[in-house]
């Protein structure tokens, strides 16, 4: 089974099934276009990501490295599958590292990893007043009150009520 | 690592990939000089240009009103538009290379470049160009669509005229067998193929770049180079050359076909060498059919049909040619067996000139063809024509069809059946049941019937038109087969039954089944009479207990019951009571009409020297009516034996002859002419010398052929007049009211299994069902169902 080296943006360096780095769309693009017959021992430099997140998502795809997901081009399913309990698990982070995470899958092209950490975010803003998500995602109000009343007018059909 | 540029500055972004682009769209071997490293950095630089671009606050303020200017990559689009257009351009031919040599070593590299591109800045195509494109931008593209349609614009259209020129020119040169690239040939002719870019819907293949600028011209060259050479080549070769030439031209261009041309030409292609090679010179090939049928040339005619076949529409006029030729073979052969036969008989007829016996006409009847010649002819031209359509045209159903309608051509109608013009009903039917007589009677010559058999007759059958006269013929000969009890086995005259019925209906073999039965049914009443005999012998002394009556259902068999005033022998009586007496009790109130012409037994003369065994004479009824009164007398004469019997004379004549010429009675005076006149003697002798135990006086008895055939003919027409009047009643019954042509073709329809309706008869009978008020005409050429 070939291997894999992916080398984060601090220089720490992972070997990787090849099959689990596949996970990322961009990796395996490169690989196909880059690597040959011989893939073996490939190494692959990951600019953007640091090793700490890098470790995590590598984790994410490890887990997954079975799984099927739905088609991309079905964007129905994939908006409406909910999160995976596993996923949920895993992303049980702070709120940065789970930023990160979601910066890494769009950067690598990893689309289901990407699905559930915006959705995990999306979690986190049903429901909430606005006064609740500036609490939660740490936002100052920069709003003038006659902006603000400006906006929550435009804004009433969606309110639940 | 390299440093990646800032990410919110463009001209230092497109600086830093550039080097990356020459090497992957351009570097000279397929992806000599990009590492992973570059991959990503340009990768990486274009996605933090993106990015960043995307996230800068600038950009925010106009964010409610158009959120697709969140999504940056309109300016590097552009420069990657630029960046292609001015690569495209650079590209120039060698000094020493062909144009389709320098278009096929770019365009390999530039679509595998083009791949990489695409992958590269993919995060640009994920975004952006996506975005762009849902929100109605035709004319932005996804990398690697943008590289070949660069490629199309730039470097296909400007030259597509000298490129077509050149592939054109490469494939001439591979049919005239010159060894060509055609791997180059078929990369360029796939670009044809990728260039077609359908720029409303980026996921449907556009097919017209291919179709006009290639296809149309291939299939023109196409056409030209084989009309030419197959002109050429037929001028100086035979049509079986041709064949050949023109069956490895069509292998060879399939083969060509799947190596370098699109799924869509082959259509075309095919035509257009079928139109060439096939349809321009069909006539050409249907002249030599003939001649390869002639001398049997099973390879070649199957060539001809492969060819052919090609093209279902030609087929048509070869089995046209096929079945006139069948047909003319068929009626041949039967030519032939009819001069054979006459020339036989001519030949009989002069060698008999010296003997005693009367030379025969010269001009023998048709009647008198041997059935089995004549059945055997018409099979055998069936079964070699029948090998032809299996092995050359593969059991193709329009030639199968051709072979069947000239079967039933030549086999109803020809010399010796049915002379073309005439009236008559075909002979065949009766021959052929004829032949199935000889084969199912006993028979002392196995070897006549070894080569005999029911399947040649069931071919035979298959063909007949007129399955009603077969029937009424077979079923003829069966029931004297059955009566006389001549045949050879019941099961093969079952199994003919059972096949017939399977072949053509139940009701067809109806009668022939009640037959059956009735002669099992007559068999148990032989049993019986014989027990019922056995236990009363006290009363039964004058009774003949071995009597083997047959009751005969009287519409199911061909016999006509006619009164007559024949006179039972007394001796026979109480058989004849004892008969009657046991069948009323079994069946109270049916009536018994008896057929004694029909009838025949033995009688043990006691006319040999003293102490020798008796003479077993075997004789019909008539003749033993005859005979048994020379118990009491001598001598009678003609007028007396009339009275006594009961017979007219005529029946008289033909019973008594077999023993004038047996010598068992005498005639006084002499001759033939004498024995219509009533005075004439005859005696019996006393002593009787001759080296058989056992003569067969019956076989002498001279039945009416003529009277028989007439008797057939006559029942075929009722039959048929019956038949066709139930079918129309049948019909308008269902439909009370239909016009004239409509009833016609309906009662046709119905009666083709059994015969083929004349249109004159089915009006006769429906004049007559008019008469009898079961039908009355409407308007308009229409009939009435009356109830």
């Amino acid at each position: 089974m070939s291997e894999i080296t992916l080398t984060s943006s601090d220089n720490e360096s992972f070997k990787v099934e090849k099959k689990i780095a596949e996970r990322s769309i961009l990796i395996k693009n490169m690989i196909g276009d880059l690597a040959g017959d011989d893939d073996d021992g490939f190494e692959i430099p990951i600019p953007n990501v640091r090793s700490t997140v890098l470790k995590k998502v590598i984790e994410w795809a490890t887990h997954h490295k079975d799984t099927s997901f739905p088609d991309d081009e079905d964007e129905d399913s994939r908006k409406s599958a909910p999160v995976d309990e596993w996923d949920k698990e895993f992303l049980k982070v702070d709120q940065e590292m789970l930023y990160e995470i979601i910066l890494a899958a769009n950067y690598l092209n990893i689309r289901p990893l990407l699905d559930a950490g915006c959705k995990v975010v999306a979690e986190m803003i049903r429901g909430k007043s606005p006064e609740e998500i500036r609490r939660t995602f740490n936002i100052v109000n920069d709003f003038s009150p006659e902006e603000e009343e400006a906006i929550k007018r435009e804004n009433e059909w969606a309110e639940d009520r | 690592m390299t440093d990646l540029p800032k990410s919110n500055d463009l001209t230092a972004t497109w600086t830093f990939v550039e080097p990356g682009l020459q090497l992957i769209i351009g570097g000279s071997e397929e992806n000599s000089g990009v590492t992973p490293q570059m991959y990503m950095n340009v990768y990486s630089a274009i996605y933090n240009y993106c990015v960043n671009k995307s996230r800068t606050p600038q950009n925010l303020a106009s964010s409610t009103t158009n959120q697709s200017s969140l999504l940056v990559g309109a300016e590097i689009y552009k420069k990657l538009k630029d960046y292609l257009i001015t690569y495209v351009s650079s590209l120039k031919k060698k000094q020493n290379e062909s144009f389709l040599e320098f278009y096929v070593k770019r365009w390999t590299r530039f679509t595998v470049g083009a791949g990489y591109l695409n992958h590269v800045f993919d995060y640009m195509n994920r975004y952006w160009v996506q975005k762009e494109r849902s929100d109605g931008r035709r004319d932005i593209f996804d990398v690697n669509t943008l590289s070949l349609l660069t490629w199309r614009d730039v470097m296909f259209k400007p030259n597509s005229d000298l490129l077509i020129k050149e592939i054109l020119e490469q494939i001439r040169l591979q049919r005239e067998n010159q060894v060509v690239d055609t791997r180059s040939l078929s990369v360029a002719i796939r670009s044809f193929v990728l260039l077609g870019i359908d720029t409303q819907d980026l996921k449907k293949q556009n097919l017209d770049l291919y179709t006009t600028l290639f296809e149309t011209p291939f299939l023109e060259a196409t056409k030209s180079f084989y009309a030419a050479e197959s002109n050429e080549y037929l001028s100086s070769h035979n049509i079986v050359d041709y064949m050949r030439k023109a069956e490895q031209r069509i292998n060879e261009e399939e083969s060509r076909e799947t190596l370098y041309l699109d799924e869509h030409s082959k259509k075309p292609l095919t035509d257009a060498l079928n139109d060439t090679l096939i349809v321009a010179h069909s006539q050409t090939l249907y002249n030599e059919f003939n001649n390869l049928l002639d001398q049997h040339q099973i390879d070649h005619i199957s060539k001809m049909f492969n060819l052919f076949n090609r093209v279902p529409s030609t087929l048509e006029p070869l089995a046209k040619k096929f079945s006139d030729y069948i047909e003319t073979q068929g009626l041949n052969a039967i030519d032939n067996l009819l001069n054979d036969t006459q020339n036989e008989a001519s030949k009989e007829s002069v060698t008999n000139e010296d003997g005693s016996i009367a030379p025969k006409k010269p001009n023998v009847s048709k009647s008198q063809v041997d059935p089995k010649l004549y059945i055997k002819a018409l099979i055998q031209v069936y079964q070699i024509y029948q090998k032809i359509v299996s092995s050359a045209f593969q059991n193709n159903p329009i030639f199968v069809k051709a072979l069947d309608s000239a079967c039933r051509s030549y086999i109803n109608v020809n010399s010796i059946a049915k002379p073309l013009n005439s009236k008559s009903t075909s002979k065949t039917p009766d021959l052929l049941a004829k032949y199935s007589d000889n084969l199912l009677k006993k028979n002392k010559d196995a070897d006549a019937t070894s080569d005999m058999s029911v399947d040649d007759i069931m071919i035979v059958f298959k063909f007949i038109t007129d399955k009603d006269a077969f029937e009424t013929h077979y079923r003829r000969l069966l029931a004297r087969r059955l009566i006389h009890g001549t045949s050879s086995s019941e099961e093969a005259e079952e199994s003919i039954i059972q096949r017939l019925q399977t072949e053509n209906s139940l009701e067809y073999t109806s009668k022939m089944t009640k037959m059956f039965q009735d002669v099992r049914a007559s068999n148990e009443l032989k049993i019986l009479f014989k027990e019922e005999v056995t236990r009363d012998w006290e009363n039964s002394k004058n009774i003949v207990p071995d009597f083997q009556p047959f009751i005969l259902a009287e519409t199911m068999w061909p016999f006509n019951y006619n009164k007559t005033n024949f006179q039972l022998p007394t001796d026979l009586v109480p058989t004849y009571t004892k008969l009657e007496e046991i069948y009323q009790s079994k069946h109270n109130g049916r009536i018994l009409k008896w057929l004694w012409s029909l009838g025949r037994g033995e009688i043990k003369a006691n006319l040999s020297k003293p102490g020798k065994p008796p003479f077993t004479l075997s004789m019909s009824l008539y003749q033993m009516a005859i005979i048994l009164p020379f118990n009491e007398n001598d001598s009678y004469s003609i007028g007396e034996l009339m009275e006594l019997t009961g017979l007219d004379n005529q029946t008289i004549i033909a019973s008594i002859v077999p023993f004038l010429k047996y010598k068992i009675l005498n005639q006084s005076p002499l001759g033939q002419d004498n024995l219509k006149n009533s005075e004439t003697k005859i005696s019996c002798i006393s002593e009787y010398k001759f080296k058989r135990l056992k003569i067969n006086l019956f076989n002498g008895v001279k039945l009416e052929q003529k009277q028989e055939s007439d008797d057939a003919e006559k029942e075929i027409n009722d039959d048929r007049k019956m038949f066709l009047q139930a079918c129309i009643v049948r019909i308008m019954k269902a439909r009370k009211n239909l016009s004239h042509t409509n009833l016609i073709n309906e009662v046709i329809q119905q009666s083709h299994q059994r015969f083929n309706a004349k249109i004159i008869d089915i009006k006769r009978c429906i004049d007559l069902l008019i008469e009898k008020e079961y039908l009355q005409r409407g308007e308009n050429q229409t009939y009435e169902y009356l109830a």
